[in-house]
């Protein structure tokens, strides 16, 4: 199986990292980082990824604007939600802008790859 | 309800009261169009979810009266009659009663739990006399529901669908919603339960059952549980009978055919149903603090100035970034204290009927741009205007049906109401077909009172002429009238409407009609201002800025006219300016104490000397124009509840004013 690219969207450089360890050490291969909603559109664009890990509350552009938009290019787009806990009125808003799943932050890097794997159906 | 008040109670009170003024709406609609079946529908419906809810929390009373006001709109609608005026006017008593109940049960719930609320039963008695004596035919057609639910191919199995939310999962709505989702994509999701938003903030480790109607193979449904975490022990199977699920209301459809699930969908145009609510209070207060935010980022940026050069671009950056998303905040809570027009609208039917009724006349209100969105504050502050503006119409404006029918005009009066919106302005119509108003009446009635000289009423356009209803005390009914007085105080309306920054404005044509126009802005700043007198005029002072005010005896330290001294206010010494000295205006006060406002601005307390205080007042604040803006320590203008203009003074200007020694000359 090729390797699985992933774009990580946060606003927050802590959360980024978190997020590209996981990933890594999983053997996927990170192939941007966003820092905001609207960037996080044209890295989209720009490098089609497997699957994109979304923060929710971001500058310029919201992750759930971001998401409706990033569908509109390719519906077939696998984008998880990052959320934190108590946000859920929120996340139920990105699936409704077509988000495919979501996790709830805290969150352990195994959790972060079983909602991953069942997602892409692995 | 022994073991204390329901949980949802507030809520409850909240409902109950928005239906029962939609009810009260209806019902006055329904008068005035007595064929609408989707009216008896809606008040049906409105009842109904009344006196459920009103169980759920145990007021029996109220039960029991919504019952019986069911019962009797029931029997109305079938009967396909004309209500007759008793029965609306029955209805319309029976919302009243209900409305005080609601009232009552926020005011004093032990109260209202008494089941035998004293009047109570005359009135159940001649509801359910009211509802005996309505005669409804053998067999009555079944009307169409309200809006025809899309139909399902009643041939199509229906699928069970059962599965469980694991115990870890923190989100179980969401996931829910995943589920609804996926199950929509392999046929017509017929039922949910619990449904999403039932699921939202509650523990994993849910059972959820759904039905299905869909004519994919049962192992097709279950894939499509496949890529969806945290979802255990699924399963599938052919629902036994096709049988409906219990609709909430209305006539139970034909069997097989179903109604699908919409409480949960994800629709654009269902959006309505995904609010919560919020006191109005907490978004004022979240206004504010998103202004508070601006200022504080503002100040940063004044900081910045003095970072060294290697750090400020970096800081500048950082600062920008914030100040972008302080704005988008501010701009985002401004738009969550939009309110639909029809918040004003709603109310006016029942004043309107009520006030017909009361004058022998015939008036039936249409309403545009009921959805159209104003600021909250504007739509506090015209409930009495508007009011007073329809009141007016249907008094002055609006002849009896005799009058009307021989002048050749349809009995009934209309009055329409329209709002709709212009760039940044909102404009809203006042409309009636009534007799207008009389121009030579006018003229005179002003030449009388001494505002204007005959010479000048002559020259006066007809359109100018009509301008002169807004002058004080000015009246061309001989006599006062019961409902509106003598007078109207159309110049009071005025007067409040330019209070809010807004423009009333009023075109007539005899025998035709009236039309007043409300230009308002879209949105309006309120500043709380304390009100200062100096030299005979008063001025404001942003009420944010003022720390204390005190007295202090100046005459003590070496007399009247000082240009600066320092003053001691709790426990310490601040400078203390003279505003008419600042100004150049001459100081009214007598010798002796005189009062001081102490300021705060950027850190810095200074002490104002005034010829009096006047008191506060909630004002809007409206941006200088030329040649003021050129001003220094004038922060804008407004206009008083009374319609008194205003200055509103700028402390920092003031402070800096005071500092640099320069006198504003002429501003007043």
């Amino acid at each position: 199986m090729p390797q699985r690219r992933v774009l990580i969207v946060d606003d927050a450089l802590f959360m980024r990292n978190t997020l590209r360890d996981i990933f890594t050490s999983a053997g996927f291969a990170v192939a941007g980082e966003a820092d905001d909603g609207v960037q996080a559109v044209n890295l989209f664009r720009e490098l089609k990824p497997d699957l994109v890990t979304m923060d929710i509350v971001m500058p310029y552009k919201s992750g759930i604007d971001a998401t409706r938009e990033i569908v509109q290019l390719d519906p077939a787009a696998v984008v998880i939600m990052c959320s934190a806990l108590g946000q859920e009125s929120l996340v139920m808003e990105a699936i409704e802008a077509g988000a495919t799943d979501f996790i709830v932050k805290p969150f352990r890097g195994e959790d972060v790859l079983a909602v991953v794997k069942k997602v892409l159906g692995e | 309800m022994a073991d204390g008040p329901h949980k949802f109670l507030p809520l409850f009170i909240t409902e109950a009261g928005e239906t029962l003024q939609q009810l009260g709406a209806e019902l006055v609609k329904l008068e005035q169009e007595p064929e609408g079946v989707p009216v008896w529908d809606a008040i049906f419906r409105r009842l109904h979810s009344l006196k459920g809810s009103a169980a759920t929390v145990g007021l029996k009373s109220i039960v029991e009266i919504a019952h019986e006001a069911e019962a009797l709109v029931g029997r109305l609608k079938a009967s396909g009659a004309r209500p007759e005026r008793t029965q609306i006017d029955l209805l319309l008593q029976a919302s009243d009663v209900l409305t005080a109940q609601v009232a009552q049960v926020a005011e004093d719930l032990a109260k209202a739990n008494r089941a035998e609320q004293t009047g109570n039963s005359a009135l159940l008695a001649r509801l359910a006399d009211a509802s005996k004596a309505v005669v409804v035919p053998e067999a009555p057609p079944t009307p169409a529901p309200v809006s025809a639910p899309p139909q399902v191919d009643p041939s199509l199995p229906r699928l069970d669908v059962f599965f469980s939310l694991s115990k870890t999962c923190q989100a179980p709505g969401a996931r829910a919603l995943i589920v609804q989702r996926k199950l929509k994509a392999v046929g017509t999701l017929l039922e949910m339960e619990p449904s999403p938003q039932q699921l939202m903030q509650k523990k994993g480790g849910v059972r959820v059952s759904a039905l299905l109607a869909t004519d994919h193979p049962i192992e097709d449904v279950r894939a499509a549980f496949n890529g969806i975490p945290e979802i255990e022990s699924v399963e599938v199977q052919v629902a036994p009978v096709a049988t409906g699920p219990s609709l909430p209301e209305g006539p139970t459809p034909p069997p097989g055919q179903l109604r699908p699930v919409t409480e949960t969908s994800v629709s654009e145009d269902l959006r309505p149903e995904a609010t919560i609510r919020v006191r109005a209070q907490a978004l004022d207060q979240l206004l504010d603090q998103a202004a508070e935010v601006l200022h504080g980022i503002a100040r940063l940026r004044e900081a910045a100035r003095k970072l060294p050069e290697a750090a400020a671009p970096a800081f500048e950056a950082e600062v920008d970034r914030l100040r972008r998303t302080a704005r988008d905040l501010h701009g985002r809570v401004m738009n969550a204290r939009l309110t639909p027009f029809s918040a004003l609208s709603e109310r006016l039917p029942r004043a309107i009927r009520d006030l017909a009724h009361r004058l022998g006349k015939e008036v039936e209100l249409e309403v545009q741009g009921a959805e159209v969105e104003l600021d909250r504050t504007l739509i506090d502050a015209l409930g009495d205007p508007l009011t007073h503006l329809v009141r007016n119409a249907i008094d002055h404006g609006v002849e009896s049906s005799a009058v009307r029918s021989a002048a050749g005009k349809p009995r009934r009066g209309k009055l329409l109401l329209t709002a709709r919106r212009e760039r940044d302005k909102v404009l809203v119509d006042v409309v009636d077909d009534g007799a207008g108003f009389d121009a030579g009446r006018l003229r005179d009635r002003a030449v009388g009172m001494g505002a204007i000289s005959a010479e000048k009423a002559a020259e006066l356009t007809d359109q100018q002429a009509f301008d002169l209803a807004f002058l004080p005390g000015l009246s061309t009914r001989p006599e006062a009238t019961e409902v509106s007085g003598r007078g109207v105080g159309l110049d009071a309306v005025k007067s409040a409407i330019e209070a809010l920054g807004g423009k009333l404005s009023l075109r007539s044509t005899p025998g035709k009609g009236t039309q007043f126009t409300l230009e308002l802005p879209l949105s309006v700043s309120m500043a709380n201002l304390l009100l200062v007198q100096v030299g005979g005029e008063l001025y404001g002072l942003p009420m944010t800025r003022v720390v204390v005010t005190t007295e202090y005896d100046l005459s003590a330290r070496g007399g009247e006219g000082f240009e600066a001294r320092s003053l001691a206010v709790m426990g310490q010494l601040v400078r203390a300016y003279s505003l008419s000295k600042l100004f150049g205006l001459p100081s009214l006060a007598p010798p002796g104490p005189r009062p001081f406002a102490v300021l705060e601005v950027d850190g810095i307390t200074f002490a104002l000397s005034v010829d009096r205080l006047v008191g506060q007042e909630e004002a809007v604040l409206k941006p200088l124009f030329p040649p003021l803006d050129r001003i220094k320590g004038l922060a804008g203008t407004t206009v008083l509840g009374n319609g008194r203009p205003l200055l509103v003074l700028d402390p920092r200007g003031v402070h800096d004013l005071a500092e640099t020694g320069t006198r504003v000359k002429g501003a007043a």
